[in-house]
């Protein structure tokens, strides 16, 4: 299974984690890097990834998108969905033909976001993408594989008629060669806890790939670990929150608003969570051995830059340090999807076990412990016995 | 090509057509098609299968001829090939074995992927529809109501049921569900025609499935037979009924040559 890169501010925390074996490619950003700039990187940092085409609002012209060809702000200046009755075509070829130039490893056919789930949504997304995409690949590309974007809005995974909907949908275009699936989240919490969500995303996810298609999962944050139990091609790594979890904001002009600072944290391999920094400083004086709850990396601020690290969230190392370990911890996954399962299971209970030592002494909020753990170890079973 | 044609005998068929069998110099035994034209979208479903049937050149579907529509008396006249052999319907006691099943299957899946490769959707496989040559080969008849998927529907949307023969139909078929129409529509009717000449029987028939249903109503809720009191259940043949008899779409075969690996792997 493949990690990516889920670029985003700072690239450069991923070009270089990836320039120093991390990662097995990049997933761009329009909104985060200029259209020429990333015409200019070196092949061999494109050739492994995609790119995220981020059609999602159309026109809203956030960040560096509209220095891109087929930014359809670009083609029309008030563009809004019915224009691609006409244009689609000519956003198609504008949009193939950037990513051909970059020589990107798949094409990914864009999506547009939906608040809501109108009825003619998915027809509309054949028409306007699918359709003049797949059309225009198979004119000018010989070899590359096609992917399709795909939102998936939690009402797909926990209703039957919008799950079954989606699923023949994607799995109808022959074209296709795979999907870029990205589930939206919408969850309060850092962490997923939700036993539907998780379970009929494993779901989704298996029947996909039942459907012999490949599936690389995008947005990603620790519950990849979970969704590499269905198999799927790749799972993502991200650094800042907004990239470890989908929401449209992020895509809004409208959200300039200065991001709010939230607490740094550190990943551990070992508690399958991200602790708030806040609680480490008490684990140092109430915890034994503390250091040895996280990972060895050349980032962990912990053994690396000890006594006096200025924790803060936009500090480069707690991110290298999560990409390092993240990436291990996927790569050390076993090829077999039974064993895969039993490990993950043991692993949780290692983990929630830590979590009983640590707060012996120090007491964690519901973002920094294990509270998520039961869940994921309930959606396990739950795939588990559906799957023998 | 029509005039050189010597009118041989009348040929038995259904609708609002009359069928003739004919000899032509050049070519042979043909069979001549005439009938009137309805409205503008059976006009336009022939248009489509005459369309269709002269380019696909292939043994798999009979070589069209000739075409002619009179705008006066609305009379369409078609001449194409006369096919040997026997309708499947006929001959359904040469495809009892497994084996013979599935090397049908494999020939069918070979005629049908040629349209499916062109985006169209066959739509109403079923025994009466299938004509076996001496040779043993099927060849696909009566594209009368297949789905030109890169083309506009000319099926209505308020209407209740799709173009379809209802006891071959896929659910989607039943429901009139026109988004979900695509090769996997014919993977189910293909289910129905594998299990029917296994087991002799229609595996949706209520009879056998025991209960009160219509074959149509069981299809609808997925109930069917695998085996009877005459006939065992055998694992190939379920196994592959059970995925290509699947409600939806995405539980069957994703395209037809997972669907032909599969069939391959039983001949």
């Amino acid at each position: 299974m493949k990690v990516f890169h889920q670029t985003g501010h700072n690239i450069k925390w991923n070009i270089d984690s990836f320039n120093e074996g991390v990662g097995d490619g990049l997933i761009y950003s329009p909104i985060n890097i200029d259209a020429d700039k990333l015409l200019g990187l070196d092949l061999k940092l494109k050739s492994t990834g995609f790119l995220d085409p981020q059609l999602y609002l159309l026109n809203q012209a956030k960040g560096s998108i509209e220095t891109y060809p087929y930014f359809p702000g670009n083609l029309k200046s008030d563009f809004a969905t019915p224009d691609l009755d006409n244009d689609n075509i000519n956003l198609a070829k504008l949009c193939i033909d950037y990513q051909l130039k970059n020589d990107f490893k798949y094409l990914v056919i864009p999506t547009k976001y939906n608040a809501e789930n109108p009825t003619n949504y998915l027809i509309q997304c054949t028409d306007y993408f699918v359709i003049p995409f797949c059309e225009y690949a198979k004119e000018v590309n010989k070899d590359k594989k096609i992917l399709l974007s795909v939102i998936v809005k939690g009402i797909m995974l926990t209703d039957d008629e919008k799950r079954n909907e989606i699923l023949n949908w994607i799995t109808g275009h022959q074209n296709v060669d795979g999907v870029y699936l990205i589930f939206e989240n919408n969850f309060a919490s850092k962490q997923i806890k939700d036993f539907d969500f998780l379970f009929n995303a494993l779901r989704l996810i298996k029947i996909l790939k039942d459907n012999q298609m490949e599936v690389h999962i995008g947005y990603c944050n620790t519950e990849a670990l979970l969704y590499s139990l269905a198999m799927p091609d790749s799972v993502t790594i991200g650094s800042y929150e907004n990239l470890r979890s989908f929401g449209i904001r992020r895509f809004q002009e409208t959200d300039n608003s200065p991001m709010r600072s939230p607490n740094a944290r550190l990943y551990s391999s070992k508690l399958l969570q991200w602790v708030d920094y806040g609680y480490i400083q008490p684990m140092k004086t109430l915890v034994e051995n503390y250091a040895d709850y996280f990972d060895e990396s050349p980032y962990n601020p912990l053994t690396n830059f000890k006594p006096d690290y200025n924790w803060q969230f936009k500090k480069t190392e707690p991110y290298k340090h999560y990409f390092y370990v993240f990436n291990k911890q996927i790569k050390s996954l076993s090829e077999d999807q039974f064993d895969r399962i039993e490990n993950l299971k043991i692993n949780i209970k290692t983990s929630r076990n830590l979590f009983n030592k640590i707060e012996s002494s120090v007491l964690l909020d519901d973002d920094s412990d294990g509270s998520h753990l039961q869940h994921w170890f309930n959606v396990i079973n739950a795939f588990q016995k559906e799957i023998s | 090509m029509i005039r050189d044609c010597k009118i041989i005998k009348e040929l038995p068929q259904g609708g609002q057509k009359t069928v003739h069998l004919a000899v032509h110099p050049s070519v042979g035994l043909v069979v001549i098609k005439r009938g009137t034209i309805k409205s503008f979208t059976s006009l336009e479903r022939i248009k489509r299968e005459v369309e269709l049937l002269s380019e696909l050149k292939s043994e798999y579907f009979p070589q069209q001829y000739h075409f002619n529509i009179d705008v006066k008396t609305k009379e369409f006249e078609i001449v194409e090939d006369f096919i040997e052999g026997k309708v499947l319907r006929d001959s359904m006691a040469n495809f009892k074995d497994p084996k013979a099943i599935f090397s049908l299957m494999h020939f069918l899946t070979n005629g049908l992927s040629i349209i499916w490769d062109r985006n169209i959707v066959h739509r109403d496989l079923k025994p009466e529809n299938i004509i076996i040559r001496p040779n043993g080969m099927p060849c696909i008849i009566d594209l009368g109501i297949a789905r030109f998927l890169d083309l506009e529907s000319l099926t209505k949307t308020i209407s209740p049921m799709g173009p379809c023969t209802p006891i071959y139909a896929a659910p989607e078929q039943l429901i009139n569900n026109k988004n979900l129409i695509d090769q996997r529509t014919d993977f189910f009717e293909l289910g129905i025609i594998t299990l029917e000449l296994y087991l002799g029987i229609h595996p949706f028939d209520p009879q056998y499935v025991g209960n009160h249903f219509s074959i149509v109503e069981n299809i609808m809720q997925n109930l069917y037979v695998v085996e009877t009191t005459k006939v065992k259940r055998d694992k190939a043949i379920a196994d592959f009924a059970s995925k290509i008899l699947q409600t939806q779409p995405y539980q069957r075969f994703r395209n037809y040559r997972m669907l032909k690996a599969y069939i391959d792997q039983n001949i």
